[in-house]
């Protein structure tokens, strides 16, 4: 029982240190922060209108787009950790399996940029 | 040759029938009446064959037509001498109608297609006669109805001919259905549909019975019985003769062809093809001779006071078929086929010059509104007088001089009397007041249309005038026939019982003692025919030209009579009664109940009604909401998975 | 972990698959470099794409199991995965003429119906529970914008939004049904499920799981009562997309479902045939009556393929290789006659727009005779008259229902098939014996090709294509059991 428990020190002091981390990030600029509030500065953000109003209000749809686009590059990425680590087991088919991904990624990439999804204007 | 005989009247209605309108009327006609004429003269030469003495039977095969189980089918021509008879009769006959008709339908809007039914017929009646077995002869059968509906009901847009061609159509359903029958019990019995399986077969089957009706009975009597039943109908015999008199609603040419030469002769040709199977029967042969001889007395009763001329001989054509079965029920078979054969020619010449009379009055049916013809057609006249002198048959007994008739019909009654018996004797004495009848008739006719002052309009009488040559030929060479037929032929259907034999050569049963027989009846029954025949003569003599009221008074006298003859002894009221009412009531009920209510109005417009209402519930289902959407497949998801584990056994 | 892989050479059974996933990048890096006006090139170059993939599946077939047990190529595969090409290589050609006035003429229509093609080869042939979701979460995604792709209709995107909504819903509840199985297998891999139930008992948990996984597959075939969206997205999408939707995506997912329970869930057949019956007997019955009421072409068209997918899972319900086999032939049959339907719905045009009222119809045999011969003919087959295709479609599964004893189900088959003559024969009817009222404009010369080519198979389908169709048929349900 012990040696199980035990198995899973090091996730207890990675949850103790994030959540240490975390609260103090939240606390110290309560502490230490200049204090200059004005209306637009203390109301709730997102995406860029009022957290709570009426939900059937005309929006714009680019921050969808934008959020949409980085959550692609960003999934690539957390894919991109494990295939590293895991790197020396994948061997070659690892390699080229995680390359084609990355082109395809590219091609989607480059449809985005052409179509001009990346300019906000 | 045969099969130029048999098909090439096909080929005709095929032409006319599909192409008519291609080639035209006159084509149509030209082609039809010349392969009809050479049909006919190569049956004249097949039957001068038989004649000289050829015995030989020919068959001819066609194809394979059915096989199944132990059923092995030719499609097989099969010639004869009884065959070869009814192939002159036949395709003689329909040439000169053919021929007759291209003058008296030359107005017609239609006449292809009436050349071309015309001709179908013949193919069809060629069909019967030339049968080698009782499929074979059942399709000639059912042919030679539908050519006759199809003729009778030729003239469409008049509603009593439709009618006619239906009551024809529907009383021969009666006795086809009686030859059906009688076909698959010989089928049953016999083990053979071909006729001389059939014949042979009969030796070993002659006590087997036969459940019919709940009752055992002699299976060849009861197969007899229903093949007559057959015979009657086709050949309108007593009972089912309702349909004749009604088919003379069909162009004239169409009578003398189908109602009087050949069609109505089917069922004396049947019998005589299948005498063997009579034979074995003394019942059937009785139920015949009955049969035959009722007809003739009574049709001849009612010929007596009919004013339409056709119907008059319509009647007579009825009364002679009956002298015809008489002479089969007797057992004297060439008898009877000698009276169809001179039959056809005076017969036929009677309808076509009734046609002609009829033409030069402008289509006037009515004896009462004519007269004094004589004058303005005389050689219609004289030919007339020459089918009716065949008809009445008139001759010199104990010499070869005499018309047609006279022969053939003598040969009738002395077989009659020769039969003897009680049955023999019955058919006897009517068969000689029926010849007292047919002669009172037959000269009512001619005096009525041809003599004394004219009570025809003056405009038509000035009008009338004689027929062309193309429908005076014909009438020739029937009066030819009408004299000639019965004192060339009498040796070989009523002579010695030895040429008898030779000539049919087994294609029919000859009984040569009974022949012997009937020739040496007493001297009274020999002359008994002509004395009645005078009688009428002097009857209609009397009634007609010395004192032209008598008829009038006695039918004054006697309404009662008068009206029973008129109306046919009521048979049509009759008929009407407990037949076609009932039939009308249940057809009606039918309709109303059965069809309009419950297949029209429950099933089909009721369930019809029915999914349209499904429809339009199923149909608001789909609200295009997404929840309900949604909705819908978790209501289903949660469906299926009750289902699926309650099905499954999976609760317990 | 990659043993099998030894070489590029032994990747030879997804050759067809990686043609199509190359070439459809390559359009889309095409597309992107060059000038608008080349959509309709694009979409020829897709066409002959497709045509080569297709002559590979056909002539030069590789067989086996390759990534891990993911992904399989056999016979069945292989039958359906012509049927998907060849139905969306007609859907390409079905869309040239039109593409203009359905605003498909950009070329994201041909890559995005590429892709759509490809995650359905790979439904075809996914062997486990992870490529098959892959595979229908491909040609989903793909579906979904196609069907949105007219923007600025109110009704297209109304029809991509509740078609993305409601795909989402199911493919959720097929993942969930997924997971359980894992859960009461330890297997993904539909070869290795089927071990374990043999050798386990089955459980709720197992049953649970089937029925989801069924109703997500069900949902792709649109049989009822996952069929909600099938109407509104038919009408509401451009036509050649509801050409498009209306004829592979169906294939594939049919043969997702063949190959997930007679594979999977051979020991447990009565439990999935009772799902399955019950779907094939709601499909026909429900679209049977509902497409009575119909007044639109396309609503009615998908209601006719809601009934045809009940009569095919008819086939499957009877569990046989024979009934296998059926939907084989019947799903064949279906897309040929789906693709020319479409085809005469798109030959129907007017000054104004497009024909989509039945009662447009009015008279087109005056006006038009051959397209109102070829919807005539395709109506009689899709009716089952024979010597139509559609007889022979219908007969071969009724064989296989009654050959299971499945009396009930055939005989509610054919009163189904005999109520939906109505709504078939009615616009026969009203193509032949009501008034013109409409001008049509001329045809255009692919579709008229199509319409030949369809026209031709359904009516010689006895004599021609009959008995090569049956005995490939009979081979490909051969390689599953």
């Amino acid at each position: 029982m012990n040696d199980l428990l035990s198995n899973y020190l090091p996730i207890v002091i990675f949850i103790g240190l994030s959540a240490l981390i975390g609260v103090a990030l939240l606390v110290a600029p309560f502490l230490i922060a200049v204090k200059r509030p004005d209306p637009e500065k203390v109301s709730a953000y997102e995406c860029g209108f009022d957290a709570f109003d009426d939900a059937r209000m005309k929006f714009d749809v680019r921050f969808y787009l934008v959020s949409i686009l980085f959550i692609i590059f960003d999934l690539e990425v957390a894919f991109l950790f494990p295939w590293a680590v895991a790197f020396g087991d994948v061997g070659w088919f690892g390699f080229w399996s995680m390359m084609i991904f990355l082109g395809v990624l590219t091609v989607g990439f480059l449809y985005e940029w052409r179509k001009g999804a990346l300019e906000w204007d | 040759m045969v099969q130029a005989i048999v098909f090439l009247p096909l080929i005709g209605a095929l032409i006319a029938g599909l192409l008519g309108r291609v080639i035209g009327h006159r084509v149509s006609e030209y082609i039809t009446t010349g392969l009809l004429m050479v049909s006919a003269v190569l049956s004249w030469i097949v039957f001068v064959g038989f004649w000289g003495g050829e015995s030989e039977v020919m068959r001819v095969e066609v194809m394979r037509w059915i096989q199944v189980g132990d059923m092995d089918l030719r499609w097989i021509l099969r010639v004869d001498t009884l065959t070869a008879i009814m192939l002159i009769v036949v395709t003689t006959v329909s040439s000169l109608v053919h021929l007759y008709s291209i003058g008296y339908m030359h107005e017609d809007p239609h006449r292809s297609r009436f050349f071309a039914y015309l001709s179908l017929f013949t193919f069809a009646m060629l069909m019967l006669v030339t049968a080698d077995n009782f499929l074979q002869m059942f399709f000639g059968w059912e042919g030679v109805g539908l050519a006759s509906y199809l003729l009778i009901g030729f003239w469409y847009t008049k509603p009593s001919a439709n009618a006619a061609a239906m009551k024809a159509f529907v009383v021969n359903r009666v006795g086809d259905f009686g030859f059906a029958l009688g076909i698959f019990g010989a089928f049953m019995i016999l083990g053979d549909i071909t006729f001389d399986g059939a014949f042979a077969a009969i030796a070993g089957n002659e006590d087997v019975t036969i459940n019919f009706l709940g009752g055992e009975f002699h299976a060849l009597t009861v197969i007899s019985l229903l093949l007559f039943m057959g015979a009657m109908g086709k050949s309108a015999q007593f009972l089912l003769h309702t349909w004749l008199p009604d088919a003379m609603e069909g162009p004239t040419p169409v009578s003398a062809l189908i109602h009087a030469a050949t069609m109505v002769t089917a069922g004396v040709f049947m019998v005589a093809r299948l005498s063997p199977i009579f034979e074995t029967s003394a019942v059937a042969l009785t139920v015949v001779v009955v049969i035959g001889a009722i007809t003739a007395f009574f049709a001849a009763t009612v010929g007596l006071v009919q004013n339409d001329i056709k119907r008059v001989i319509a009647y007579s054509t009825c009364s002679q078929l009956g002298y015809m079965f008489v002479a089969l029920g007797a057992g004297i078979y060439s008898a009877g086929i000698f009276h169809l054969f001179t039959h056809a020619f005076f017969k036929a010449l009677l309808f076509l010059g009734a046609g002609a009379v009829i033409h030069a009055m402008h289509h006037e049916q009515d004896m009462r509104n004519m007269g004094g013809l004589r004058k303005k057609i005389p050689i219609t006249y004289a030919l007339m007088i020459i089918g009716t002198l065949a008809l009445t048959g008139v001759g010199i007994p104990g010499t070869p001089f005499g018309f047609a008739g006279f022969f053939s019909k003598d040969a009738i009654i002395e077989s009659a009397y020769a039969m003897g018996g009680n049955t023999g004797m019955f058919a006897f004495w009517l068969l000689v007041v029926a010849a007292l009848f047919t002669s009172f008739y037959s000269w009512r006719l001619i005096h009525l249309t041809f003599h004394g002052p004219t009570r025809a309009d003056h405009h038509t009488y000035d009008h009338a005038h004689e027929s062309p040559n193309v429908m005076m030929v014909p009438l020739y060479i029937l009066g030819i026939g009408a004299v000639l037929a019965g004192t060339v032929f009498y040796d070989v259907f009523f002579g010695h019982g030895e040429h008898v034999t030779h000539f049919f050569h087994g294609s029919i049963v000859v009984n040569e003692e009974l022949i012997d027989q009937a020739h040496y009846v007493p001297l009274w029954v020999k002359w008994s025919a002509t004395i009645a025949m005078l009688l009428g003569f002097a009857g209609a003599w009397l009634a007609y030209v010395r004192d032209p009221g008598l008829p009038a008074r006695s039918a004054a006298a006697n309404p009662g009579l008068y009206n029973f003859l008129l109306n046919a002894w009521y048979f049509d009221k009759l008929y009407d009664t407990i037949f076609v009412r009932p039939a009308r009531w249940i057809g009606r009920a039918f309709w109303r109940g059965f069809d309009d209510y419950l297949v029209d109005q429950t099933i089909t417009e009721g369930l019809g009604n029915r999914i349209k209402g499904i429809t339009a519930q199923v149909v608001r289902l789909q609200s295009g909401y997404l929840y309900h959407y949604a909705f819908a497949m978790l209501i289903g998801i949660a469906a299926l998975l009750t289902w699926a584990i309650a099905a499954g056994g999976l609760l317990g | 972990m990659n043993s099998d892989i030894t070489s590029f050479a032994s990747l030879a059974p997804a050759f067809p698959e990686m043609l199509v996933a190359a070439g459809a990048i390559v359009l889309l890096l095409f597309g992107i470099f060059t000038k608008k006006e080349r959509a309709n090139g694009v979409a020829m170059a897709a066409v002959v794409l497709l045509v080569a993939t297709a002559g590979i599946v056909i002539f030069h077939p590789a067989q086996g199991v390759i990534f891990n047990g993911g992904f399989i190529a056999d016979e069945f595969a292989r039958f359906m995965k012509v049927l998907v090409i060849g139905g969306a290589a007609f859907a390409l050609i079905l869309s040239l003429p039109s593409s203009r006035q359905h605003q498909l003429d950009k070329f994201e229509y041909s890559v995005l119906v590429l892709l759509a093609t490809l995650g359905m080869m790979m439904m075809v042939s996914a062997n486990d529970l992870m490529s098959l979701y892959l595979g229908l979460e491909l040609q989903s995604l793909a579906a979904y914008v196609l069907a949105a792709m007219k923007r600025d209709s109110a009704r297209a995107t109304e029809a991509g939004l509740k078609y993305f909504v409601l795909g989402a819903l199911s493919s959720g509840m097929l993942l969930y049904g997924a997971s359980l199985i894992y859960g009461f297998t330890g297997h993904t891999q539909l070869d290795l499920i089927v071990d374990q139930i043999v050798m386990g008992e089955r459980s709720i948990g197992l049953i649970f799981g089937m029925v989801f996984l069924l109703a997500g597959i069900a949902f792709k075939i649109s049989a009822v009562p996952f069929h909600m969206w099938t109407p509104d997205v038919y009408e509401g999408a451009p036509t050649p997309v509801t050409a498009f939707l209306a004829s592979a995506p169906k294939v594939a997912a049919m043969a997702l479902l063949v190959r997930v329970v007679t594979v999977s869930f051979a020991p447990i057949t009565s439990d999935w045939q009772q799902i399955v019956i019950f779907l094939s007997i709601a499909s026909m019955v429900l679209a049977a009556f509902a497409a009575i009421g119909q007044k639109s072409l396309k609503r009615l068209v998908a209601y006719s393929s809601i009934g045809h997918v009940g009569f095919a899972l008819v086939g499957l319900s009877s569990g046989t290789a024979v009934g296998v086999e059926g939907v084989a032939i019947y799903m064949a049959i279906y897309v040929t006659m789906t693709i020319g339907l479409f085809a005469c719905i798109l030959a129907l045009r007017t000054q104004n727009g497009a024909v989509e009222d039945i009662a447009e119809l009015a008279g087109l045999a005056q006006r038009r005779p051959f397209v109102a011969a070829m919807i005539a003919v395709l109506m009689f087959s899709l009716i089952g008259l024979p010597p139509l295709a559609g007889f022979f479609a219908k007969w071969h599964v009724f064989l296989a229902a009654i050959e299971a004893r499945l009396f009930v189900l055939a005989v509610i088959g054919v009163l189904a098939s005999a109520i939906s003559a109505f709504y078939y024969l009615r616009i026969v009817k009203t193509m032949y014996f009501d008034e013109p009222v409409l001008e049509y404009a001329a045809v255009p010369r692919e579709l008229t090709a199509v319409m030949g080519v369809t026209g031709f198979l359904v009516i010689t389908y006895f004599v021609t294509v009959g008995g090569p169709l049956a005995a490939a048929a009979r081979v490909a349900s051969g390689s599953l059991f």
